[in-house]
């Protein structure tokens, strides 16, 4: 079933232009389409008068076609402002660097342009939805955008936020901008639209000014329609209360005090739009979603649903609504499918019994009508409707008492949906209690015995199908603004500021642990030789770490740069010996570390597979490479033009010291002041936002494994200088130091921030904490033991931290 | 139909290239098939091969074990310091290496289902961590003179076979406890629920939360049954060498992932065969062998094994490409 069919939008210049519909009339294909997100089979784009093809969003943008979308991907470890301005570009300043006093200006301005006044500076994901918004209608409007897409804008705002955005609207307007504003609710599409367009199954059904509407009139409309022929249910005597649900108000807010009832052999349908919260609510009777406050009793019998599992063997089912995403299991066999909810209670001891198994499918394939050459076929080759019957038998067979089917025909062919309702009646007539959720006013009214309609997040009204008309009940479920009592969101949180945190703490805890040395073992500790030492030994790892770290910032890793290092270092070394000039030597040594490491980010980039499966054979490769260039034996008595490179103090501090220096300096303005490393962090952060806004996933990637590549060829010519040989072991266990003291520092592991002083306070943390263990005379091997450890420690501790402020939310 | 699906199966087409590298070794090699060497050879092999077992469920998941190397290695210690510091039985004291196993699993798992923290991060870490235990319980000295009777797990034979008049093979114990959880796994993979979920969470962790699985549970008991795992191969390892030291099983997890990944078993996950990670460590060992039978020193075999692995890696993808297979 086509998702649009001849859709036509016609919007003019310096007019706000409602689009309205049911769920699945087509609105969120149109709009994909008119933003370049989706090619159409057929029809036509003509902007201003000339037809024009959209190939990407970016490429839509930059014609003047923005969009604004509820459920937005963004950057949200990144600035609001960066946010805004990535795409368009940020205020760059002398030598290409970002100016970030300049962005922040320009996105301040954009913001107060719409009247809004908030700190840019702020990281996208502590802001409220209604200042994200605003922000990225700021970040379209700032692009010349002539057509602007509002897609359900008011939907997590509040009135007064709403109003603030209306005005914003008449402002864009009255400037000459075309806008589209796409919303249930009909109230304020009335109030806000010059023009009205109708959707309904994918085709446009009218157009008409706004002054000619009322809500009555337009509900008629998307819901008109001739109400084939549907399967309709008969009645037949309802037995007792199956499920009664008291005041049951879900965890995440999305529904608010539903109570209803279900008798054995009724179908009690659920009327509503997208965010009325049927969906959360159905799964919240499963236990997939949890209630804050309420009750559930089935049977009489109040039951406590706290995982799926309970509430299947309290007697509930749940069909999910994106049968792709929740139910489906393409790879495997139909068979595998339509068992797996009942897998358990097919098997003894563990087995499962074969031809229990084959019997129960054989069964449900015969049932549920489903066309499928075999059992064994794969699930993927089936089509949508004859895997929704598969699903649909899934829960069939595991006798549910109480089954909830969240739009159960929904992508589905007609004669699979009219097998689909004539199983649901035949289920009603077995004695079952049936909930349907559907956002299909034809199907709801054949299919129920009463229907409650649901409107964000709250019930509405209750109906008898059969003598209700479907505009009463289409009308109930229309979102009205007054509904909306939410409390005004939360303080913004700067995850910035949290990062500095970091950095500031870091510093804390090594100047109290360095105190703490200093009083346990003043001789040893406090001088500068060990001073020097402590340096010495953080530094190598320091530099490594610099390149570890941009590798994880971009969503990737390496564990094989210590025998890469390893690897070079004796190359470079063997060179030194044979007479090469040391500055070739270097220069041979950061080339090598380039192709060998975009080697590994290539390998696992071109062949799909993640970095760590590349970079854990490269371990053993690069040591194995290592041992045949050195014959096994070590390399010694290196030239001392060389050693000059990494040996010995320069006006009294360690050479060394300098080198880490540099490259930390270099390491931080490339990741802050850069374009590559602000894109590095968008792709880190989201790779689907980055690949909307026109970033190369693969150009960026390469980057950064260049880039580390070089830093370890840098490590390998400073370690061989300094230690003045190459043995066998060479870098071993260096690249867990390095990936340590990334994370210590702040870097997400998971990608997208990161931090190139903390990177190095974590290197100097580790080797601080090395130091003091040879100092307190505990035995070295426990070495591995805290590297091991501070990794596990600053993850946990992430997450937690994550945890906590998503829970603020 | 069915003849033809098997014979052209995944495990089908190792089962070729073993024969065919059997058959190039013992032409190219001289003193490659010398059925007491290959027989000496697989006691080394169970070490492995028996953590590929659990490995080639964890992968299933999408999900991986970095620190099964370090575990073996932190087990042998166990066991060495309470057999000749803490004075206990020989088998009490493998009891609870075997236990100590079971607990660093248990933490692996307990942290990355329960805490949601990436597999991959956490076993990185505790690969250090377990690693760094075992030296630091052991201060980095091996603990010998360990009993002959549990020498015998690894050194001992359970059969004679005489093939014709003066040759005779032995089967090694260790061959028949690999045997026996190749089997046991395979039976969990194919005939098990456990198996069955398994794959369903590696091919839509959503959808199998939605089809009433205990996801967390699951993915637990998978890192806790591989720490036990490992801790009774270490039993093995630590009877073969009749030595327990921390630096033991170095670059283990390299050629345990590469059995799995060989056998078929994507990194993704959705797809498993115990059999394939089977034959992949018979294909290992065997490559191994026969390379250094014709000379390449083990230090260098190990190229191979990582080559091995990046190219297997590559074709499994490829070839679900081919086959319109979701990632």
């Amino acid at each position: 079933m086509p998702a649009l069919r001849d859709a036509g939008l016609e919007v003019r210049a310096g007019e706000v232009h409602g689009l309205v519909g049911e769920n699945g009339a087509g609105k969120s294909t149109l709009i994909n389409v008119a933003t370049g997100l989706l090619r159409a089979d057929a029809g036509q784009i003509v902007l201003a008068g000339s037809p024009i093809r959209l190939s990407t969003p970016r490429q839509a943008a930059g014609l003047g076609i923005a969009v604004v979308h509820q459920e937005a991907d963004l950057f949200a470890q990144l600035s609001i402002a960066e946010n805004m301005l990535l795409a368009r570009g940020l205020v760059r300043g002398p030598g290409g660097l970002v100016n970030w006093p300049g962005t922040y200006r320009e996105a301040a301005e954009l913001v107060a342009a719409m009247g809004e006044a908030f700190d840019v500076r702020g990281v996208a994901g502590g802001l409220s939805v209604a200042r994200r918004m605003m922000a990225e209608i700021a970040a379209a409007v700032s692009e010349q955008a002539r057509v602007l897409f509002l897609d359900e804008p008011t939907s997590a705002l509040t009135l007064k936020e709403i109003g603030n955005l209306f005005d914003q609207i008449r402002r864009l307007r009255d400037a000459g901008v075309g806008i589209v504003y796409v919303s249930h609710r009909l109230e304020e599409v009335l109030d806000i639209s010059d023009r009205v367009t109708v959707m309904r199954d994918g085709e446009t059904i009218e157009t008409h000014p706004t002054a000619e509407l009322t809500v009555n009139h337009i509900v008629a409309s998307m819901v008109g329609r001739e109400l084939a022929q549907l399967f309709a249910k008969r009645e037949i005597p309802l037995g007792e209360i199956r499920l009664r649900v008291e005041n049951a108000t879900g965890k995440t807010g999305a529904f608010r005090d539903i109570s209803l009832d279900v008798r054995a052999g009724e179908v009690l349908g659920l009327y509503g739009f997208v965010g009325a919260g049927r969906s959360e609510f159905g799964q919240a009777l499963f236990g997939i979603q949890r209630l804050a406050s309420g009750s559930i009793s089935i049977d009489g019998k109040p039951i406590k649903v706290r995982s799926p599992r309970r509430a299947m063997r309290a007697g509930l089912a749940y069909l999910p609504e994106d049968r792709l995403v929740q139910s489906v299991f393409r790879n495997h066999a139909v068979r595998t499918n339509v068992s797996v909810a009942s897998l358990r209670d097919l098997s003894r001891l563990g087995w499962i019994r074969s031809g229990a198994e084959r019997r129960l499918v054989t069964h449900v394939i015969r049932a549920m009508n489903v066309r499928a050459e075999s059992p064994e076929q794969p699930m993927g080759t089936l089509s949508g409707g004859n895997q929704q019957k598969v699903v649909f038998g899934r829960w069939q067979c595991t006798a549910p008492k109480i089954l909830v089917l969240d739009e159960p025909t929904r992508g589905v062919d007609v004669a699979s949906k009219s097998d689909i309702h004539r199983l649901i009646c035949d289920l009603a007539e077995e004695g079952t209690a049936i909930v349907l959720i559907s956002s299909e006013l034809p199907e709801i009214i054949a299919m129920s015995d009463r229907v409650v309609t649901f409107s964000e997040g709250r019930q509405t009204g209750s109906f008898d199908p059969r003598t209700d008309g479907e505009e009463a009940i289409a009308a109930a479920a229309v979102p009205y603004s007054f509904f909306v009592k939410r409390k005004s969101k939360q303080k913004e949180t700067r995850l910035a500021r949290l990062l500095e945190f970091r950095e500031i703490g870091l510093l804390a805890f090594i100047l109290l642990l360095s105190a703490a040395m200093t009083a346990l073992r003043p001789s040893e500790f406090a001088n500068a030789k060990n001073f020097f030492d402590i340096l010495a030994s953080a530094a190598l790892p320091a530099i490594m770490a610099q390149g570890a770290m941009l590798i994880i910032c971009a969503g990737g890793i390496d564990i094989s740069v210590g025998s890469m290092m390893g690897l070079i270092c004796a190359i470079a070394a063997m060179a030194a010996k044979s007479g090469y000039p040391p500055l070739l030597c270097l220069a041979l040594a950061v080339a090598l570390g380039v192709m060998f490491s975009m080697l590994n980010g290539g390998t696992a980039l071109i062949a799909r597979i993640h970095p760590i499966i590349v970079t854990l054979a490269g371990i053993s490769i690069y040591r194995g490479i290592m041992r045949i260039v050195t014959g096994g034996r070590e390399v010694m008595l290196l030239p001392s033009e060389y050693r000059v490179l990494a040996d010995g103090n320069l006006l009294g501090i360690p050479k060394l010291c300098y080198y880490v220096v540099a490259v930390t300096l270099v390491a931080h303005i490339l990741l802050r002041y850069t374009l590559p490393g602000r894109r590095v962090l968008a792709l880190g952060n989201s790779e689907t936002a980055a690949r909307l806004i026109g970033l190369s996933k693969t150009r960026l990637t390469l980057f950064v494994f260049a880039v580390s590549g070089a830093l370890v060829g840098l490590t390998a010519v400073l370690q061989a200088g300094y230690y003045g040989k190459v043995q066998a072991n060479t870098g071993m266990g260096m690249e867990l130091r390095a990936i340590a003291a990334a994370v210590i520092g702040g870097t997400n592991i998971l990608g997208g921030r990161g931090s190139a002083l903390g990177t190095l306070l974590g290197a100097f943390l580790v080797a601080l904490l090395y130091n003091m263990l040879i100092l307190l005379e505990a035995s070295s091997y426990w070495q591995n033991i805290f590297v091991g450890g501070l990794i596990l420690l600053a993850v946990v501790l992430d997450a937690l931290l994550e945890r906590i402020r998503r829970a603020k939310a | 139909m069915i003849i033809r699906r098997i014979l052209l199966s995944r495990e089908s087409i190792l089962l070729y290239v073993l024969l065919a590298m059997c058959v190039g070794f013992s032409i190219f090699v001289e003193g490659f098939l010398d059925w007491w060497s290959i027989s000496e050879r697989t006691r080394y092999w169970i070490i492995p091969g028996m953590i590929a077992v659990p490995m080639t469920f964890i992968i299933a998941t999408a999900g991986i074990d970095l620190s099964v190397a370090s575990i073996v290695a932190m087990c042998g210690i166990v066991l060495g310091l309470l057999y000749r510091d803490a004075q206990w039985p020989i088998w009490c004291a493998a009891c609870a290496a075997v236990f100590a196993g079971l607990l660093a699993g248990a933490f692996n798992g307990g942290v990355s289902s329960y805490l949601k923290i990436p597999p991959l991060v956490v076993t990185l870490a505790t690969m250090a961590l377990f690693r760094g235990v075992a030296m630091g319980l052991s201060k980095a000295r091996s603990i010998s003179d360990f009993p002959d009777g549990f020498q015998w797990l690894s050194q001992g034979d359970v059969f004679e076979i005489h093939v014709g008049d003066s040759v005779s093979a032995f089967v090694p114990v260790p061959l028949f406890a690999l045997i026996a959880v190749v089997a046991v796994g395979w039976l969990l993979m194919r005939r098990s629920w456990i198996g069955r979920f398994t794959k369903c969470i590696g091919e839509n962790e959503i959808a199998a939360e939605f089809a009433a699985i205990d996801v967390r549970r699951l993915k637990f008991a998978l890192y806790a049954a591989c720490g036990l795992v490992c801790g009774i191969a270490s039993l093995f390892n630590t009877a073969l060498y009749a030595t327990a030291k921390a630096d033991t099983a170095a670059g283990m997890e390299l050629e345990v992932i590469a059995c799995v990944v060989i056998g078929g078993t994507r990194i993704s996950g959705g797809e498993a065969s115990v059999i394939g990670s089977l034959l992949g460590l018979l294909i290992i060992g065997i490559l191994r062998y026969g390379l250094e039978m014709a000379g390449v020193k083990s230090q260098h075999v190990i190229i191979f094994v990582g080559a091995l692995l990046i190219i297997t890696a590559v074709f499994n993808e490829w070839m679900a490409g081919r086959r319109g297979v979701e990632g």
